[in-house]
């Protein structure tokens, strides 16, 4: 069974499409990448898959672990082991990294039958993650994101990311605004998580991302639609000739 | 007007009929009578506020005005304090009931050299000197029809003074409750004076029943050259009750006046804020903390005046709004001509938990001098949609997201309260009207 299928899937925002009929499998174990210029869908794409409500599904359909997606509310769509990492993180201010956090881990712990984690034993569990992506301690007692540089905010993303340990992640343009050691370093955190029981989808306009988190597939989308799907090599191809070569297609 | 002569000399309140058949008070000092008298006079001049009064204008008193409330002959049974528990577990912690000092219910503590607190029918020496010195100097009894209704009615102050140079780090700690007696007037009053180079923290709650009552609490607040003063203020009254009350300050040469307020509860209450920064290097601070819902009705106006050079002045005001509530944030900051280098602050910033409820903001400033600096801002909205959505997306439930922000919203009022055992008090008052579970309560 797939982790996420999703079957000819159209979305509006605004009564404006913009998913236009997307399809895409993903399995278990794998690391797939979505390029595409901007205003693609990319983003839009994301949103929906973690389920904000500003956009609406017009067609179509998304399963996840054999489960209806469209059917469950963000939190539980959370608590099922799903994970978006924004591309413009929210501040949050007030709200301190830990103890939101907090209450994001033991919300999906409750949600699993599982008991909530002991104070101590959290807070070393977010001290060593927050390591591996080098995060200074003093940001998780800030409030969430607030005052964060922009790399400090992806950064914060990939940690809470190590954190929650989602069986589907997606990073939705993680790689933007950030120098080639931020990059390097987010990178790493990733692909420190890459494991045969957890999924990947990255989306990301440069290829650049994907020097570093080598990807199993490739889809290029473009005007609402995956336009081509192949393997790693095909964004590499992206990269000389860029998105004119779907030119035609895209229109 | 065009009513005949006969029928405005007959038009006497029913409030100074009251007044005058009130039981003689034996043995009170002729100022005091004097004050009484101005205070009845002052009202019988100047009536309930008319609906079309700029500064009275959304506050509805309809109801207030066609009730008479009238002052118990004794203390009722108060439901409100039975396993009541103060909100400060140190320190000395007076109470009234219904105006009336209540002994038994009282909490005594020894205090520093230097400092008394008492009601004023058990006080003698340099602190009853200092009440006749100060008592209605700084209330605007001749303004505001409450705070003249309090000072014609009074029963008994409960006067706080610290003697030049003393301090009391304990806080001392003040409870007006009003009992379950129908359509009574209650009227609590309070004094403090802190005299040259004194520190001091006090504590003022406000209580009540499910009665329909009228309480007009007045405070007075000095603070003399050097002086520092932590005021803390809770209002808690009852579901059904009207509150009008006034806090009045001056704050005298390097003096530090930093007011605290919460609001919670009550059918409608207003308070108004006057502060007269006087001396040169006076820094005033008010905080305030409205939690409204139902059809509540919760006003505030401020009037912070800067009468001379080098002078601070800040304010914050957070209202979080829930049901058809409606909340009035009037603020005024003066600076009179002079008043040099003044620097003042003004901030409101509301919540709208629900869709049905609303919020008046109209901060305003009044410059006389030109090398000032001012600034104030007003925000009104809901909660941010993304950040709720990027709680939930982390797998926070709706009810516990929404609490976060509300939470993180005004706990940063609270966050300077340097009273212990208040901050709890306060937080508690804050996480009852927050829709999530326990969650918040844990994490934060």
């Amino acid at each position: 069974m797939a982790l996420l299928e999703i079957e000819n899937l159209h979305a509006a925002i605004d009564g404006t499409e913009i998913l236009k009929g997307i399809n895409l499998t993903l399995n278990t174990g794998e690391v797939h990448a979505i390029m595409g210029p901007n205003g693609s869908g990319k983003s839009t794409l994301a949103k929906v898959l973690a389920g904000d409500e500003a956009y609406e599904v017009t067609q179509g359909s998304i399963r996840y672990n054999g489960q209806d997606l469209l059917d469950m509310d963000p939190e539980i769509r959370a608590r099922e082991g799903m994970f978006l990492g924004f591309q413009y993180p929210v501040e949050i201010p007030g709200v301190s990294n830990t103890y939101f956090l907090k209450a994001a881990v033991n919300a999906i712990r409750k949600h699993r039958g599982q008991d909530e984690m002991d104070a101590m034993e959290f807070l070393q569990l977010i001290r060593e993650r927050a390591k591996t992506v080098k995060l200074e301690d003093t940001l998780l007692q800030r409030p969430v994101n607030e005052g964060f540089s922009g790399g400090e905010k992806k950064r914060n993303e990939v940690f809470q990311m190590a954190v929650l340990e989602p069986v589907l992640a997606i990073l939705d343009e993680t790689d933007s605004g950030l120098d080639i050691d931020a990059l390097r370093t987010v990178a790493e955190g990733v692909n420190a998580m890459r494991s045969a029981e957890r999924g990947f989808l990255v989306i990301t306009h440069y290829q650049r991302l994907l020097n570093y988190i080598v990807p199993d597939h490739v889809h290029v989308l473009l005007g609402g639609k995956v336009v081509k799907s192949g393997g790693k090599e095909l964004a590499k191809e992206l990269e000389q000739s860029g998105y004119a070569m779907f030119g035609e297609q895209a229109a | 007007m065009n009513q005949p002569v006969e029928s405005i000399a007959e038009q006497k309140s029913v409030y100074l009929r009251d007044f005058e058949h009130a039981p003689a008070r034996d043995g009170e000092p002729e100022w005091l009578t004097a004050l009484r008298r101005r205070g009845i006079e002052a009202f019988e001049r100047r009536g309930f506020p008319h609906s079309k009064e700029e500064s009275w204008r959304k506050t509805r008193l309809s109801q207030v005005a066609n009730t008479h409330y009238t002052v118990q002959p004794a203390a009722g049974e108060a439901s409100v304090l039975a396993g009541y528990r103060p909100a400060v577990e140190a320190g000395p912690c007076l109470v009234f009931l219904d105006g009336r000092f209540d002994a038994e219910r009282s909490r005594w503590a020894e205090l520093p050299a230097g400092v008394t607190a008492a009601p004023l029918s058990e006080l003698d020496g340099a602190a009853a000197t200092a009440v006749e010195n100060h008592l209605g100097t700084l209330a605007p009894v001749d303004e505001h029809p409450f705070a003249a209704l309090n000072t014609a009615f009074v029963q008994d102050v409960m006067v706080i003074h610290a003697a030049r140079g003393s301090l009391s780090e304990t806080p001392i700690s003040v409870v007006f409750a009003s009992s379950d007696s129908e359509e009574q007037a209650v009227y609590p009053r309070l004094l403090v004076v802190v005299e040259s180079g004194a520190e001091l923290r006090v504590v003022e709650q406000h209580v009540g029943g499910g009665a329909n009552y009228l309480s007009c609490p007045v405070t007075e607040l000095v603070a003399a050259d050097g002086a520092i003063l932590d005021y803390y203020r809770v209002q808690e009254p009852g579901d059904a009750a009207r509150q009008l009350g006034t806090v009045s300050t001056r704050a005298g040469k390097d003096a530090a006046v930093r007011m605290h307020t919460l609001a919670a509860g009550g059918q409608l209450s207003r308070t108004d804020i006057y502060a007269d920064l006087d001396g040169t290097g006076a820094d005033v601070e008010l905080n305030g903390l409205y939690l409204t819902e139902g059809r509540q009705f919760c006003d505030h106006h401020t009037w912070v005046s800067h009468n001379t050079e080098h002078t601070t002045s800040r304010q914050v005001f957070k209202g979080v709004l829930d049901g058809r509530s409606e909340t009035v944030f009037d603020g005024l900051v003066k600076v009179a001509e002079g008043a040099q280098k003044t620097d003042a602050q003004q901030e409101n910033r509301n919540l709208l938990m629900s869709k049905m409820a609303l919020a008046h903001s109209n901060p305003r400033l009044e410059i006389y001098a030109d090398d000032v600096k001012c600034s104030h801002g007003s925000t009104t909205g809901q909660l941010d949609k993304e950040a709720l959505f990027y709680l939930r997306s982390r797998g926070v439930g709706p009810a516990d997201a929404k609490s976060m922000l509300v939470f993180a919203f005004a706990n940063e009022m609270l966050e300077p309260i340097k009273v212990s055992g208040l901050h709890d008090y306060e937080r508690g008052l804050l996480f009852r009207r927050l829709p999530g579970d326990e969650t918040v309560r844990e994490v934060v």
